[in-house]
C-alpha cells in the first residue's frame, strides 16, 4: 500500500505538472523578456508614460539604432531594482532627489560625456540644469548628472479674472510683481464659498502641499536665509524668525480656507479645479499655459510674475523633472545615446513646440508657441522671469523628495481641527525632520 | 465526538530503524509519511518561494537599509525594534488599527452570517440576492474605494441625499468629519461576500438530517440554528474570525484611497489622523523617509501582534470549535 | 406553530431582511451606476443625470485596450486559481485528516505565512524573481500557485475536518489509499469550498495591483493597473464618470461568473448525495 501510494504522489505531481505545462502556452502569449542587457543593445528606461509614449520610444529608437525599454515611473519598482542589482538605465528623477542620489553614487556623472557632445553644448544648457549639479555641499557647483527634459520658472500665478470680477476687485497687474502679504490679501477678497458650495479658492499653490518645502525654500532665500542648517543636518524653524514667519504665513494661508487642505479638500488636482473655473489664483510655472484655457476658462486667464517676499525677488524652477543614467548601467554609451537624443534631438524640438514647459536648451527657447494672444501675454511674462530663474534650492540631501511636505499635511489636519497648537505643529515636524536627517547622515556614513 | 485514538509513539518511532518496529507502529510511520507527501507542495513552495525573502525581509528589520544603495547598509541589531516603543505615531496608528478592528471584525463576522443564513432560505431570487451581496466582494479595492468616495461626496453622493430626503439639505463631509465610520463602512460592505460564501459552503456542508430530526423533535428555528447550526459550523466561523482579524491589522491601501482630495495612490498621500492605521505608518515610514529597516521592524511586530492574538484564539478555540476528527 | 401562522406574515418575515439587506448592499453599487451616466460637468454638482450618457462607456473601451487588458487579467487570474486550488485542497485534506509528528507546528506556519505583512516582503519577492529572469512573465504567479495559498489551505483544513470519521474508517475497509479518499469522496464533496476558494483566489489576482505595478511591465499588465490610471481627459484631468463606467464594464464579467459558480456550488451539494 506504501508503494501505491508513492505511485499515486508521483502520479499527482505529474498531474501538476501537466496543469503547469498546460498553462505554459498561456503564458508564452507574454514572452519572458530576460533582463540581462549587456551587449544586447537594450536601454532601459523609467519615466512616466504619460509623458513619453510609444511613438517617443519609436522616434529614439529610430535615431539610436538601440531598442527602448519602457518601465513606468514607480517608486517601489525602483528601489527594488536597484536591490536586485539591476536598476533601469536611465530614469525620470525631480531636483528634490539629484543630491540624494548623487551622494550615495546610484547615478552616474555625465560631465565626460556632455564635454563631448555636439547636441548638448554646456553654453547652450538652461539654468535649471544647475540642479543636477551636486559637489558633495552644495546644490548647482560641481559635475553634471543629468538634465532637465523642461522646466519652468514655477512661481508664476495663473489668475482668473472672473473671479475677480464677481469680488469686484481688480485684476493684479502683469508687469507689477505681489508682494506676498499683497497676495494674501487679495486672495481672501477673492475666495467664495456658498451654502457650503466651493465657488472660487482664493489662492492654491504648491502642487496641493506635496511641494509645500519648496515654496517656503524659495521665500526664504530671497532674505538669504535657507530652511535646512547650512552641511543640512538640522531643520530649524522656531530658533530662526526668518523661517517662523514664512512658516506661518504658508500655515495662515491654510487656516484662512483660501486653499484647499487635508479639512477642506478638493476632488480634483489644482489644474482641474482650475480649468473648471474655480481657482482665482494658482501658482504653477509657464507649462501649464498649455493647458490654463478651458471653455469655461478661455479668455478669462492671465499670467502674472511670481510674487516677492519683500526681499530679492527670484523666480527658479521648483522641479526641473529630468532624466539621469544609473551608476550601474551595463552599457552607459548606450544609456547616454538615448538621453543625449532625447534632450537634444527631434523629441526635444517636439516637446518645445508643444509649449509645456521652458525647453532644457536655451536654443530652442525660440521655439516656444507665441501664436494666441494668451500666449503671447504669457511670453511677454515669461521672458521677464527668465532674468529672474538663474537660481537653485538646496534640497537636502539627507532627505527623501517628499519627507517635510508628508509631515507637513499629517500635522496640518490636527492642528486645523484645532488638536494641536500652532507651536507644536512646527514642534512636531521638526522633531520628526530632524530624526530623519540623523538617519539619512547615518547611511551615508556622516 | 468519538474518542480519536492518539499515536502515542509517533514521534519515537521516526528515530528507529523501521524493522524492530512493531505493526501498528509501523501503520504510524506510514501514516507520517503519507502526510507528509500530501503537503509537499507547499512544504516545497514555503522553503523556495516564502523562506528566503522572509529571511531577507527579516534581515532588512535589523539594518538602515533605505532602499538606495546596498553600499552603506550597516547592522543596527534590535535599534529599530527599540525606536518602535518611542514612536508616538506608532503608538497612535497601533491604537486606531485596533480600535477599527474590535469594531469591524465582530461585526462583519455577524453579518456574514446572518446574511448566509438569509440566502440559504428556501427563498426565490436567492441567486440574485447572493449576488448583490457578493458584489462589494468582487469590486478590486481600488475601485471599491472610489465607489465609496462617491457615494458619501459632500453634493454629488447619494448619502446625504437620502439623509436629507426627511428635512434641511445635509451638507456633512463624511471623509473629512467621519473618515473611520466610512473606512469601516467600506471595509464591512468589501468583506461580506467572501465571508458569506464561506459561511454558505460550510451550511451546506451540514447534512439536512440533522436540522429536520431536531425540528421533528419539536425545535424551533432559533434552537436548531443556536444548538445544531452553530456548532456545526464552528470551524468555518473560527476560519472567518481569524482571517478577518488578520486582513483587519494589514488594512493599508484603504485609508489611503479614502484620504480628501485627488482619486488615487501616492506615497504622498496621508490618510486624516483617525485613519493613521499601522500599515500605513510603516509605509510611509518604508516608502516616504525611506527607512526600509525601520519600516520592516514596524511591519515584524504587527506580525507578531497578529501570530499572538490567533495564538489565544487557537487556545480558546477548544473550547468553542467542534471538528468531525481532532485536528 | 408556524403552520398556524398565515402565509403572508410568513412570506413577510422571509423576505423583510434579505430585501433591507440587499437595497442596503445595492446602493453604494447603484451610485456607481447613475455617476457612470452623468456628464463630466454633473459630476458632483448635480444628482441625477440630465440625460444618460452612454458616450462614458465608450470611453471607458477606448481610453485604454480594454479587452486586451482584460484578456491579461483573465489569463492570469485563472490560471491562478486552477493551479492553487487543486495544490491546496490536497494540502488542506492532508493536514485535516492525517496525523504525524510536527504537524502543528506546520500548521502554524502554514497561518504565520499569511499573517505576514505583504509589504515587507516587497523587496526581497522582486529580488528573487529578478535574479531568475522572471520580472515581466507571468511565472511567479504560476510558482506561488504550485506552492498553495495558506488562505485556500486553512480554509480546506477546517472544511475538511468537519467530515464524520467514518467516512475515511470506511474507505480504509475498503482498501482505498489516502490520494484515492481524496479523490474519490473528499474532493466531489468539496465543491462548495472548491467555488469558493476558485473565487477567491480568482479575484486576489483579478483584484491585485500592487504586485503587477512591481513585476509586470505596460503591455502585460493587468486591467485593475491600467484602469487605476487611464481614464483622464486630454488635460490629465480625471474623468471620474468614465472611470465609474469602467468600473461597471470590469464588475459585469465577475457577475456572470459568480451567477455560474453560484448554481455549481447548489449543484456541487445535490450530486455527491454523500453527506449525512
Amino acid at each position: 500500500m506504501t508503494t501505491w501510494t508513492t505511485r499515486r504522489q508521483l502520479l499527482k505531481g505529474a498531474g501538476v505538472l501537466a496543469a503547469a505545462a498546460a498553462a505554459a502556452p498561456i503564458l508564452s502569449a507574454c514572452q519572458p523578456t530576460t533582463t540581462s542587457k549587456s551587449g544586447s543593445g537594450k536601454v532601459v528606461v523609467m519615466t512616466d508614460p504619460n509623458e513619453f509614449n510609444d511613438d517617443d520610444r519609436k522616434t529614439l529608437e529610430d535615431a539610436t539604432k538601440l531598442k527602448i525599454e519602457i518601465v513606468a515611473s514607480d517608486l517601489t519598482r525602483l528601489y527594488a531594482m536597484f536591490a536586485a542589482g539591476n536598476p533601469p538605465d536611465v530614469f525620470r528623477v525631480q531636483a528634490a532627489g539629484v543630491p540624494q542620489y548623487i551622494s550615495r553614487k546610484m547615478v552616474k556623472n555625465l560631465q565626460p560625456y556632455f564635454a563631448n557632445s555636439k547636441l548638448l553644448k554646456p553654453d547652450d544648457l538652461a539654468p535649471a540644469n544647475n540642479f543636477y549639479k551636486w559637489d558633495g555641499k552644495v546644490v548647482g557647483k560641481g559635475d553634471l548628472y543629468g538634465m532637465v527634459k523642461d522646466w519652468s520658472p514655477d512661481y508664476t500665478l495663473f489668475a482668473y479674472t472672473k473671479a475677480f470680477d464677481d469680488a469686484g476687485v481688480k485684476v493684479p497687474s502683469d508687469s507689477t510683481p505681489l508682494t506676498y502679504d499683497e497676495l494674501r490679501a487679495l486672495a481672501n477678497k477673492v475666495n467664495r464659498k456658498t451654502a457650503g458650495k466651493r465657488v472660487y479658492w482664493g489662492f492654491v499653490h504648491s502642487n496641493n502641499d506635496q511641494w509645500i518645502d519648496r515654496t517656503a525654500m524659495n521665500m526664504l532665500a530671497e532674505k538669504g536665509q535657507t530652511l535646512y542648517a547650512a552641511d543640512f543636518s538640522k531643520l530649524n524653524i522656531s530658533g530662526n524668525p526668518e523661517a517662523l514667519k514664512v512658516i506661518r504665513y504658508l500655515y495662515d494661508l491654510a487656516a484662512d480656507g483660501v486653499q484647499q487642505t487635508p479639512t477642506d479638500p478638493s476632488p480634483n488636482w489644482m489644474g482641474a479645479d482650475f480649468n473648471n473655473g474655480q481657482v482665482a489664483m494658482l501658482q504653477y510655472g509657464y507649462w501649464f499655459s498649455a493647458m490654463a484655457e478651458s471653455d469655461i476658462t478661455k479668455g478669462k486667464t492671465v499670467f502674472l510674475p511670481a510674487p516677492t517676499w519683500s526681499g530679492v525677488r527670484r523666480d527658479p524652477t521648483m522641479t526641473a523633472t529630468g532624466w539621469v543614467v544609473s551608476a550601474q548601467t551595463k552599457d552607459p554609451d548606450a544609456a547616454w545615446a538615448v538621453f543625449e537624443q532625447y534632450m537634444g534631438g527631434k523629441p526635444a524640438l517636439d516637446r518645445a513646440k508643444s509649449g509645456w514647459g521652458v525647453p532644457g536648451l536655451k536654443s530652442l527657447y525660440k521655439e516656444m508657441p507665441q501664436q494666441s494672444a494668451f500666449q503671447q501675454q504669457v511670453q511677454k511674462v515669461l521672458q521677464g522671469e527668465l532674468s529672474n530663474a538663474d537660481f537653485v534650492l538646496q534640497f537636502n540631501p539627507y532627505l527623501s523628495e517628499q519627507a517635510f511636505s508628508t509631515s507637513w499635511v499629517k500635522n496640518l489636519e490636527p492642528a486645523l481641527k484645532g488638536s494641536i497648537t500652532f507651536d507644536k505643529f512646527v514642534q512636531n515636524i521638526e522633531t520628526e525632520i530632524n530624526a530623519a536627517i540623523v538617519d539619512g547622515k547615518r547611511i551615508v556614513g556622516n | 465526538m468519538e474518542g480519536v485514538h492518539r499515536m502515542t509513539g509517533a514521534a519515537q518511532v521516526l528515530d528507529r530503524p523501521v524493522a524492530r518496529v512493531a505493526p501498528w507502529r509501523r501503520r504510524g510511520l506510514r501514516r507520517a509519511v503519507t502526510f507528509y507527501l500530501l503537503i509537499s507542495p507547499w512544504l516545497i513552495g514555503f522553503v523556495l518561494l516564502a523562506a528566503i525573502p522572509l529571511v531577507m525581509a527579516f534581515l532588512m528589520s535589523l539594518s538602515n537599509y533605505d532602499g538606495l544603495n546596498l553600499e552603506y547598509v550597516q547592522f543596527v541589531g534590535l535599534e529599530n525594534y527599540l525606536r518602535a516603543f518611542t514612536d508616538p505615531d506608532a503608538q497612535h496608528a497601533l491604537g486606531r488599527t485596533l480600535l477599527l478592528m474590535a469594531v469591524v471584525v465582530p461585526f462583519s463576522l455577524a453579518l456574514q452570517l446572518a446574511l448566509a443564513l438569509l440566502v440559504n432560505q428556501r427563498i426565490r431570487f436567492t441567486s440574485l440576492f447572493r449576488t448583490i451581496f457578493y458584489l462589494p466582494y468582487v469590486i478590486p479595492v481600488v475601485a471599491a474605494a472610489w465607489v465609496w468616495k462617491i457615494f458619501v461626496d459632500p453634493t454629488g453622493g447619494l448619502l446625504n441625499a437620502l439623509l436629507g430626503v426627511a428635512g434641511a439639505a445635509v451638507n456633512v463631509r463624511w471623509l473629512v468629519e467621519y473618515p473611520t465610520v466610512v473606512l469601516a463602512l467600506l471595509t464591512i460592505w468589501g468583506a461580506a461576500g467572501g465571508g458569506m460564501v464561506v459561511f454558505l459552503a460550510g451550511l451546506q456542508g451540514i447534512p439536512a438530517e440533522y436540522r429536520e430530526a431536531a425540528m421533528i423533535d419539536g425545535a424551533n428555528r432559533l434552537q436548531v440554528t443556536r444548538h445544531i447550526t452553530l456548532p456545526l459550523l464552528s470551524p468555518v466561523i473560527f476560519f472567518n474570525l481569524v482571517t478577518g482579524i488578520i486582513a483587519t491589522l494589514q488594512i493599508l491601501v484603504q485609508p489611503m484611497l479614502l484620504a480628501p482630495g485627488i482619486l488615487g495612490l501616492s506615497p504622498g498621500t496621508v490618510p486624516p489622523r483617525d485613519n493613521y492605521l499601522y500599515a500605513v505608518h510603516a509605509y510611509l515610514e518604508i516608502f516616504v523617509k525611506q527607512l526600509f529597516g525601520y519600516g520592516s521592524a514596524l511591519l515584524w511586530l504587527l506580525f507578531g501582534v497578529v501570530l499572538a492574538l490567533t495564538l489565544v484564539l487557537f487556545k480558546t478555540s477548544r473550547r468553542w470549535v467542534f471538528y468531525g476528527i481532532e485536528p | 406553530m408556524s403552520r398556524r401562522r398565515s402565509t403572508a406574515t410568513d412570506a413577510t418575515l422571509r423576505y423583510l431582511p434579505v430585501l433591507v439587506a440587499a437595497t442596503a448592499f445595492a446602493l453604494p453599487l447603484a451610485w456607481v451606476v447613475v455617476t457612470s451616466l452623468k456628464k463630466q460637468s454633473e459630476f458632483g454638482s448635480s444628482l441625477l443625470p440630465a440625460a444618460p450618457q452612454l458616450a462614458n462607456y465608450q470611453l471607458a473601451l477606448s481610453l485604454l485596450d480594454f479587452m486586451k487588458f482584460a484578456t491579461n487579467s483573465l489569463v492570469l487570474s485563472s490560471s491562478y486559481a486552477l493551479i492553487v486550488v487543486m495544490v491546496s485542497a490536497l494540502v488542506g485534506y492532508g493536514f485535516a485528516r492525517h496525523r504525524a509528528p510536527g504537524r502543528g507546528r506546520l500548521f502554524m506556519l502554514v497561518l504565520a505565512t499569511l499573517m505576514v505583512p505583504n509589504l515587507v516582503l516587497f523587496v526581497p519577492q522582486f529580488v528573487i524573481f529578478a535574479k531568475l529572469g522572471l520580472t515581466n512573465t507571468y511565472w511567479p504567479w504560476i510558482l506561488w500557485a504550485l506552492g498553495g495559498s495558506p488562505f485556500a489551505i486553512f480554509l480546506f483544513r477546517q472544511f475538511f475536518a468537519t467530515f464524520p470519521r467514518e467516512l475515511d474508517d470506511a474507505a480504509e475497509v475498503d482498501g482505498a489509499g489516502p490520494l484515492r479518499i481524496f479523490f474519490q469522496i473528499y474532493l466531489p464533496s468539496a465543491a462548495p469550498a472548491l467555488a469558493a476558494s476558485a473565487i477567491f483566489m480568482f479575484l486576489w489576482v483579478w483584484g491585485d495591483y500592487l504586485y503587477p505595478i512591481l513585476l509586470l511591465n505596460g503591455d502585460n499588465t493587468t486591467l485593475a493597473v491600467k484602469m487605476s490610471s487611464a481614464y483622464v481627459d486630454p488635460r490629465g484631468n480625471p474623468l471620474q464618470t468614465v472611470t465609474m463606467a469602467g468600473v461597471v464594464l470590469y464588475v459585469l464579467p465577475l457577475i456572470a461568473f459568480f451567477a455560474a459558480a453560484n448554481r455549481f456550488i447548489v449543484r456541487g451539494i445535490v450530486t455527491t448525495g454523500l453527506k449525512g
